[in-house]
């Protein structure tokens, strides 16, 4: 137990550990004692009186008090228990916000509509889709063939265009009508954009970017994780006490349901008065040229990613046919964006695209913090690097260690032995 | 024409090193910066108020020593900086930072009528790109995410090019409006030596809780519907098997494919047997 030089016994952060929630500042009754400095609470061991607040505050033990105190200090949660169970009473079932381009529901949407059925079962209650647009109910056939067991559809001209505040007030609307428990939405630009407008009107809480949901069964609770500081640290979640509790998971993160055409649901139609408002006006879309005919990186099955290592557009074909042959694209690291080998459009990483292939090949590849953030959820990772303790081959599944040069053509060499007879099998 | 630019501190993440014994990030000891797509947001603002008249607050919600990212957007050309600061706006999450956001809008409203608030995209710390979406929809303004130009600001209506899904869409708001911008926006200027020496002698408004009003139990933690339970570490990615390539490459490799091929065996069928139509090619 550290004492200050008063001899008191005072709290202390273990830095590793903290996560920057500042519970522990909002328990604190000593505005002088504590701060937030790059991300991590510090306390200033002279101004502590050694309360223990903190401590009780924590929710991931970043912090040591050991004294023995008199009496727990109360939980700051404790505060508007009653008001709050009112509000969370009566809502019911797990609702899909599902999101429809040229006509047609988003992957991402029947991603989650899967995992709103796992959830719901285990609630005992209903899969809920929530369905805005002009002639779509095509689309909610669909939602009900992935999982959903009633499609609340708002159809209407007004809808024909995403507009936030338009879509945000007719969610938010549907929400106060339907009272689901739970509501997700795809973490796309869309979506993003949608969920932020949403909770704010409901005063709901939202969780980013989850990569895991599950149930508090004991509570009745949604459990949201989602992984921060490049992925080495994951955080759940809850919303205790507001309702919907809300939350945005990115594409290929969960598992797309087998689709059933058979399956049998409820179509509802919601008329939300809406009108189609003036403004915002889109004057004009222009399609994305490398998503017509293109590459998206973030669809690809395959995913070779060329880093600074492998910056030598000499061997890029060769790095291209590797990708080729397994029905995968080429991606990169921003080193090579910025030594302008590949575009903006091929990044990988936290300001550049969040993939999550089935197999990413890091090809000289360091894994620096905000590279690995935008592909921690790849299902296998192999890293090729002449460095051992390069962070990519620390965390790789195979880690090649070796020149690219000597191991990408080799390996080229293998597959193509070996394609043949894998192919045969599956079809 | 008054422009907000909001603004928030976070960890220099290139400083965070990942400690090779635990595999977990070393982040003691940190510094702090400007979060980068805000000093975008900075520089938006700025370009804005000199092409069309008007000028630039930049506002922070943080502990004191956020002081330092304010003063290097002062030095950026930004007029006027507010930190907001109080034990109160501690433990807030995304509602309950732009709930304290607005309420600082609000008081501006009341001496000097904004007509532009931009955010960045998101924070590289937080990364939700949720405060954004929070603030406009308290205000009630004209919503405009992930900007990536913005062509014109006159009569009451601003009109910006954004990132949308499979494209990039035009679109004309009425304002006030509030953006959040993306990295490419614009580049951020280098702060002249005159620019910054009146960054680091200008007075920094700090507020607190009591200073914007409204309503207690929507600040810090009370305000914060959601909260983190727990954390943990993730599940380690697979056996890590290593292949030393360096002595005899042509048999390692071998090794390493025929391992790979036996044990993917299922991941590679899917990979192989996926359609080809839903995924990227190379063309
Ligand atoms: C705010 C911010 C945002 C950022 N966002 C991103 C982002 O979105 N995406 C991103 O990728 N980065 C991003 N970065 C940059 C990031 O910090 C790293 O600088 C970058 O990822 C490094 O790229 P690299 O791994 O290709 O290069 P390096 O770190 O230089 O690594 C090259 C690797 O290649 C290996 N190598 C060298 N020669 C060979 C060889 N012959 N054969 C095999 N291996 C070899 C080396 O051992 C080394 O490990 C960001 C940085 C900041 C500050
Ligand atoms: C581990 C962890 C996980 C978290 N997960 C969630 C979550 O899922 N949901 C949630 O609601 N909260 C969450 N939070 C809290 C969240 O980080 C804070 O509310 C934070 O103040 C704002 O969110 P952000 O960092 O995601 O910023 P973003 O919403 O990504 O920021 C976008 C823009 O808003 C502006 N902005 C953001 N913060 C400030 C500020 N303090 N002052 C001025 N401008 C600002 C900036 O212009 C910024 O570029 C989490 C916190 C931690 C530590």
């Amino acid at each position: 137990m550290p004492k200050n030089s008063k001899g008191r016994e005072i709290a202390e952060i273990i830095p590793a550990k903290c996560i920057g929630c500042e519970r522990c500042l909002a328990a604190c009754p000593v505005p002088e004692a504590m701060t937030m400095e790059g991300g991590v609470a510090i306390i200033f061991p002279e101004v502590c009186i050694g309360c223990g607040r903190c401590f009780d505050a924590c929710p991931t033990e970043a912090i040591i008090f050991e004294r023995v105190r008199k009496k727990k200090a109360a939980k700051p949660e404790a505060a508007g228990a009653a008001e709050a169970a009112a509000s969370v009473d009566g809502h019911k079932g797990v609702a899909v916000f599902i999101e429809v381009y040229q006509g047609h529901g988003a992957e991402v949407s029947w991603e989650l509509m899967g995992k709103a059925r796992e959830l719901a079962d285990k609630l005992g209650t209903q899969v809920l889709g929530f369905l805005l647009g002009h002639n779509v109910k095509p689309v909610a056939e669909e939602a009900i063939a992935h999982g959903c067991d009633t499609v609340y559809m708002a159809d209407s001209p007004a809808f024909q265009v995403y507009l936030s505040k338009l879509y945000g007030r007719a969610v938010a609307k549907m929400c106060q009508q339907v009272k689901p428990e739970i509501l997700l939405l795809g973490a796309t630009a869309m979506g993003r954009d949608l969920s932020g407008v949403v909770a704010t009107i409901l005063h709901a809480g939202l969780t980013a970017d989850c990569t895991g949901l599950d149930i508090d069964m004991e509570k009745r609770l949604l459990l949201m994780t989602r992984p921060t500081f490049g992925g080495s640290i994951m955080a759940t979640i809850v919303c205790q006490n507001q309702r919907p509790q809300m939350s945005t998971v990115r594409p290929r993160v969960m598992k797309l349901p087998r689709r059933d055409p058979g399956r049998k649901g409820e179509i509802r139609t919601l008329d939300l008065g809406a009108q189609a408002d003036s403004l915002p006006q889109v004057i004009e879309f222009m399609p994305k040229a490398h998503e017509v005919g293109g590459v998206d990186i973030t669809k690809a099955p395959v995913l070779v990613v060329v880093g600074k290592g492998a910056c030598d557009s000499r061997h890029l074909p060769m790095l291209e046919d590797l990708a080729r042959l397994l029905g995968g694209a080429v991606g990169c690291s921003r080193a090579v964006v910025q030594a302008g080998m590949l575009p903006y459009v091929r990044q990988v990483g936290q300001t550049g695209k969040t993939v999550a292939p089935s197999i990413y090949i890091g090809v000289g590849v360091s894994g620096a913090v905000q590279h690995l953030v935008g592909m921690q959820g790849s299902d296998r990772i192999i890293a090729i690097n002449t460095d051992p303790h390069a962070p990519m081959m620390q965390i790789a599944d195979y880690a090649l260690v070796g020149d690219y040069l000597e191991v990408v053509p080799r390996l080229i060499k293998g597959i193509e032995a070996r394609l043949p007879s894998l192919k045969g099998v599956s079809s | 024409m008054h422009i907000v630019a909001c603004i928030k501190q976070v960890p220099d993440t290139t400083q965070v090193k990942i400690d090779p014994e635990t595999n977990t990030l070393v982040r003691a000891g940190v510094e702090s910066i400007c979060n980068p797509y805000d000093l975008v947001a900075v520089e938006a603002g700025v370009r804005v108020a000199e092409k069309y008249g008007g000028k630039v607050t930049v506002i922070t919600m943080g502990p004191p020593q956020a002081d330092s990212a304010l003063r290097q957007c002062l030095s950026l050309g930004a007029s006027e900086a507010i930190l907001l600061s109080d034990r109160a706006f501690a433990g807030s999450d995304t509602l309950a930072t732009s709930y304290t956001l607005a309420q600082a809008v609000n008081k501006l409203n009341a001496t000097e009528p904004v007509s532009l608030v931009i955010c960045g995209k998101q924070a590289i710390d937080g990364d939700t790109a949720q405060t954004g979406p929070g603030l406009a929809t308290w205000m009630d303004y004209t919503q405009l995410t992930y900007v990536v130009e913005i062509i014109e600001v006159a009569d009451g209506f601003i009109t910006v090019k954004r990132e949308v899904e499979g494209g990039t869409e035009v679109i004309r708001g009425k304002l006030p409006a509030l953006l959040t911008v993306e990295l490419e926006l614009n580049p951020v200027r280098y702060a002249t030596l005159p620019e910054l020496v009146r960054s680091l002698r200008q007075e920094i408004k700090v507020l607190g809780a009591k200073d914007i009003g409204g309503e207690p139990e929507r600040y810090g933690l009370k305000g914060s519907p959601t909260s983190v339970k727990q954390i943990f570490a993730p599940p380690p990615h697979g056996g890590g098997k290593v292949f030393e390539t360096a002595s005899d490459s042509d048999k390692v490799i071998e090794d390493f494919l025929s391992t790979f091929f036996e044990k993917e065996s299922s991941i590679l069928s899917e990979v192989l047997s996926s359609d080809g139509s839903d995924h990227a090619q190379e063309q």
